[in-house]
């Protein structure tokens, strides 16, 4: 409110006018309430919330709404089934399985890939011939996707005589039973595979590193810091809101990691990379329980609420950011 | 001294080189597939060199299916890609410089709405968002698979906004001092500003529009119209028999226009730091 | 594309009026359609100033599959230049996501394909019996047999079968020859089976035999329990969908148990093996490191071909029995099917479609059996008189061979043809039992209550 009534006043002084006093308080009011705070907001916000209102909230309304019920699809009739899909849900075995699968793979995979991401951003940043060729070497893998391709490629990878084994064996004299046995190294398989397509992080975060003033490396020169200093004093914090930005949207992503589930484990052997999103699939698409996947997918839309929730208030005390202070 | 430097240099090099290769190796696989046949694919093992080279896959591949050739849809792609990545950078920028540097009503509970978008799986969302689009006599069309870009995409919108942060709040007490309003300050100055931001989005958005393939399959129904992304899956069946060369030949293909858009934009993002000459 | 919207539209009018008429649309010279030679001239006159009609038609395959397919739609366009068909065609996974979300806006296809999982979709399909009756659909030419592979237990008649099909187990002859163990007759058990394939992976190292992978459940399920009792005696689930065909669960335990064991001796792949399975073509009987595995026939072709190239043979043998004089358990079933949804608004012109499409002979060599056998007699004929003296070709003589003993086979009065919705939730907790006995959590007696624990809560 304060800024529209400082920018009319300003406007005032520029354009004096004695002729136009009539008309004046229209323009003033007009003026005003077109530079006023929350016009300018509502007018730059509005194609999100104009997308939101017609494309978002329609639907997972009605998401909600058939939690509450008995959808499946073929039947005609949907009826209400009150908190019928939630009991349900609490005593699905598989569903707990998913859930804790899931949060093993985000805990692994987040803080891996950032790490990664940072890295190779960071080291490859310099102003050289090579580092674009590098940085391309690094970022192919995130081009591919998961397609069917790189499904096969990976499954050859761990497969009992494929290239990890081998070369195990060569090493170690053993191999490792990748996908089977009690299924509990399944997961890592996919754990590398996310981490091998940082490309999205690895590119944030390579901008925002140029966005870092050199001044501040110069500076710090001066000042005697080495290489260390530099990058925990100067690059981390400045870099802060991107990373940030990077953990939220990468510890959303790996909670509804899907595709690489899917196209290399189907969830198996026994449920050990049943990532919540692929029971969500299966029981929706495969099983036909669309009621009962809508519950388990507003549930954990509250899980994630919170943990995002804890990561924005534990943010306060690390993200340095420019524009706040 | 010199000598020392040149010892790390060539360390660094070999390092990166190596394990780059590592990185691209089930790339170069997936590459060296389309020059194989079934067998050496599914049982020749992890060797880059095809034992018979297989030069028909390419040809196979690009004549598509029932007379659709692949040109019809890398056309396809093209568009769809093109246009729903201009949409994601003029409508993300504009909500991001709203929610970002606006003070307005509502401001945390839309960026809440915005985050919440983005933790309902697609599986559950699929159904309802078709039938909107069904009513709205829009299945068949590009309609449903670009407009919705128009509207922002919260990963993007979020980045910018964080990327705004970085610019510092004088730059907008001084354009108010100018008398610049609110609007003429994003054209004017936050936009140029925001260039990094602006490629990455351009980059990412890029190529994962080129992947996406369950928004064409849903909203699509004519063969005619589908992207590369969603022919490619036409290959590979369960239940019959598949032509892995022929897929794996359109997929090397398939990768040349998003590795391009990278290579094109990477160069504003290694131009040495703090060459923008933002804040220094 | 608002246009086509519209022509459809019209095309939609234009068609219930012409349903009045009641003519066949059927222009084309074949031998075998000009039964209704009169009714088709008259129809013809009628046309000649009529718009198009516009049909939807969708299938899942691969790209052989739409090749051929498309060939025989292009075909059909011009022998009927009033119908234009609007085709799809997806990966087996995609065409039900897409189906159900065209379920769910009642917007179906107008031609749709189906396996035997239709009764998801069953409130979707359009019987074919009037059809028949009203001489639109020409069945003269098709066994009865082979309409009831087809026709839900009511007897309706859902679809029309694109092929015949049936499960067998094709094995490695060399393999069996080196562990010296005689080659499967028709009546071997399924204690044969695993005796063969113990002794397969004493001599080779190899597995003895492949997973069953997602067949599992059609073998260790289905088939086994159908072979116990008299014939027709027990199913998996009973006649008409409507709960357990048996009561006893341990019915199902010989098998887990003789599975799992397999499994633990390494005769057949662990999970971590299975995995590395991604369809027929790189199954472990194909790249040499099994004796056997569980095959649908018309995949047989392909596998036999393949191997042959590397020099191997391989051969089909019938489902193993529970006993020597029991029953096969195997009979001849629908590859897929065509169906008229529902929701068409050309529902006559799509059945005739259909009609052409599985009647047709030129129509039928061009896509060569690559669904199944065809249902037709002379299509049959003619695409089994077709196979060339190559590797396909002798793949193909053994199918059809195959198939033909299969249909001796005494088969009960009744048969489902379909599975009740959510059988799929079934089949991955089945597996997952038996992946878990392996492992030693469960016995194969608690499995098997489990899983029919699971089987029977579909009907609840």
């Amino acid at each position: 409110m304060t800024d529209a009534k400082k920018n009319s006043k300003v406007n005032k002084l520029k354009y004096p006018d004695g002729k136009t006093t009539v008309k004046r308080p229209f323009g003033e009011r007009l003026r005003r309430f077109i530079n006023n705070d929350n016009t300018v907001g509502y007018v730059f916000a509005m194609p999100f919330i104009l997308g939101f209102l017609g494309f978002s909230l329609i639907p997972m309304i009605t998401s909600l709404v058939y939690s509450f019920t008995d959808m499946t699809f073929g039947a005609k009739e949907i009826h209400f089934a009150g908190l019928r899909n939630f009991i349900a849900l609490s005593r699905d075995d598989i569903f707990a399985k998913s859930v804790w699968v899931t949060f093993k793979y985000v805990i692994l995979s987040v803080p891996l890939k950032l790490t990664f991401a940072l890295l190779v951003a960071f080291l490859l940043t310099r102003k050289s011939r090579m580092v674009t060729l590098y940085r391309s070497l690094y970022y192919i893998p995130s081009l591919v996707g998961g397609s069917v391709a790189v499904a096969l490629v990976w499954k050859q990878i761990f497969a009992r005589k494929g290239l990890f084994n081998t070369v195990w064996m060569d090493l170690f004299d053993k191999t490792v039973n990748w996908f089977g046995g009690n299924g509990k190294l399944a997961i890592f398989p996919l754990i590398l595979m996310s981490v091998w397509q940082f490309g999205s992080s690895m590119i944030i975060f390579a901008a925002g590193l140029k966005e870092i003033p050199e001044s501040y490396y110069e500076a710090a020169m001066i000042d005697g810091a080495n290489g260390f200093q530099r990058f925990f004093k100067i690059t981390l914090p400045c870099l802060s809101p991107i990373i940030l930005y990077n953990l939220i949207m990468q510890t959303i992503s790996a909670f509804m990691v899907f595709t690489q589930a899917q196209i290399i484990t189907q969830g198996g052997p026994q449920n050990e990379t049943m990532m919540y999103a692929l029971y969500v699939y299966n029981t929706a698409i495969k099983y036909s329980k669309m009621a009962y996947a809508c519950a388990m997918s507003w549930v954990m839309l509250v899980i994630m609420v919170i943990i995002t929730l804890i990561i924005f208030k534990t943010s306060k005390k690390w993200v340095f950011s420019e524009a706040d202070s | 001294m010199r000598t020392k430097n040149i010892i790390y240099k060539i360390i660094y090099h070999v390092f990166v080189l190596a394990f780059g290769f590592c990185m691209v190796y089930p790339v170069l696989w997936m590459i060296s597939g389309a020059f194989k046949d079934n067998q050496q694919i599914l049982n020749g093992g992890l060797s880059l060199i095809p034992s018979t080279v297989i030069k028909t896959n390419f040809t196979t591949g690009w004549k598509g299916f029932g007379g659709i050739t692949f040109t019809t849809f890398f056309k396809n792609s093209a568009i769809l890609t093109t246009i729903a990545t201009a949409g994601t950078l003029i409508s993300s920028a504009f909500v991001s410089y709203a929610l970002s540097r606006i003070q307005f009503k509502g401001r945390g509970f839309w960026f809440s709405c915005m985050l919440a978008t983005m933790m309902l799986p697609g599986q559950v969302i699929m159904i309802p968002s078709f039938l909107i689009w069904h009513k709205l006599k829009l299945v068949g069309t590009y309609v449903p698979l670009v407009l919705p870009y128009f509207f922002g995409q919260a990963f993007f919108i979020y980045q910018m906004m964080q990327f705004m942060k970085g610019i510092p709040r004088e730059l907008d007490e001084a354009a108010k001092i100018d008398g610049c309003s609110k609007y003429r300050l994003f054209f004017k100055i936050i936009l140029p500003l925001l260039k990094p931001s602006i490629i990455t989005t351009i980059i990412i958005q890029f190529y994962w529009k080129w992947d996406d393939y369950m928004g064409p399959l849903l909203y699509l129904s004519s063969p005619k119209t589908m992207p590369v992304s969603l022919a490619i899956k036409q290959f590979a069946d369960a239940t019959s028999t598949t032509d892995y060369g022929a897929m794996f030949a359109m997929s090397s293909l398939s990768l040349i226009p998003v590795f391009l858009i990278f290579l094109f934009f990477n160069r504003y993002l290694v131009q040495g730091i703090g060459t923008s000459g933002l804040k220094g | 594309m608002k246009k086509k919207l519209v022509a459809l539209l019209m095309a939609a009018t234009l068609v219930l009026s012409l349903a009045a008429c009641g003519g066949k649309e059927d222009t084309t010279a074949n031998t075998d359609t000009k039964t209704n030679t009169s009714s088709t001239t008259k129809s013809n006159e009628t046309k000649k100033n009529d718009e198009k009609i516009t049909l939807r038609m969708a299938w899942w395959g691969s790209q052989n599959r739409h090749d051929k397919t498309v060939a025989v739609i292009e075909m059909y366009e011009k022998s009927h230049p009033n119908v234009d068909i609007e085709y799809e065609f997806f990966s087996f996974d995609d065409y039900f996501t897409k189906l159900k979300t065209l379920v769910a806006s009642d917007n179906v296809w107008d031609v749709f394909q189906l396996g035997g999982n239709f009764p998801d979709y069953v409130s979707k399909i359009e019987y074919l019996d009037a059809y028949v009756k009203d001489g639109t659909i020409d069945t003269s030419k098709i066994p009865d047999a082979y309409l009831n592979i087809t026709r839900d237990t009511d007897g309706n008649l859902v679809g029309l079968s694109n092929g015949l099909n049936t499960y067998g187990i094709a094995y490695d002859v060399d393999m069996f020859k080196k562990a010296g163990v005689a080659e499967p007759t028709g009546t071997w058990t399924w204690d044969d089976y695993a005796d063969a394939a113990r002794k397969i992976h004493k001599a080779t190292g190899h597995f003895g035999t492949s997973s069953f992978t997602s067949s599992e459940f059609a073998a260790g399920c289905s088939t086994y329990v159908g072979q116990q009792g008299k014939l027709g005696e027990f199913g998996f689930f009973n006649i008409g969908l409507t709960g357990m065909g048996f009561k006893d669960p341990q019915m199902l335990t010989p098998y887990i148990q003789m599975r799992a064991d397999l499994i633990k001796e390494g005769a057949s792949p662990d999970a971590g093996a299975e995995m590395e399975i991604t369809n027929i073509e790189n199954d472990f009987l194909v790249t040499g490191e099994a004796g056997m595995t569980w095959v649908a026939v018309n995949q047989f072709p392909t596998i036999y071909k393949v191997c042959a190239d590397q020099g191997r043979t391989l051969a089909l043998a019938t489902l193993p029995r529970v006993t020597k004089n029991g029953n096969a358990g195997s009979h001849i079933q629908s590859s897929q099917m065509l169906c008229v949804s529902k929701d068409s608004k050309n529902k006559k012109a799509a059945a005739e479609f259909i009609s052409w499409f599985q009647n047709d002979v030129e129509c039928n060599k061009i896509l060569d059996g690559e669904r199944g056998i065809p249902i037709n007699d002379d299509c049959r004929a003619a695409v089994s008189g077709n196979t060339k003296n190559d590797a396909e070709g002798n793949g193909k003589k053994i199918m059809f061979d195959y198939v033909t003993l299969v249909g001796t086979f005494p088969t009960p009065e009744k048969v489902n043809v379909t599975s009740p919705a959510g059988q799929d939730e079934v089949v991955d907790l089945y597996r997952g039992y038996i992946q878990k006995v392996v492992s030693g959590e469960m016995t194969a007696s608690e499995a098997a209550k489990l899983t029919y624990e699971a089987a029977e809560k579909l009907f609840k």
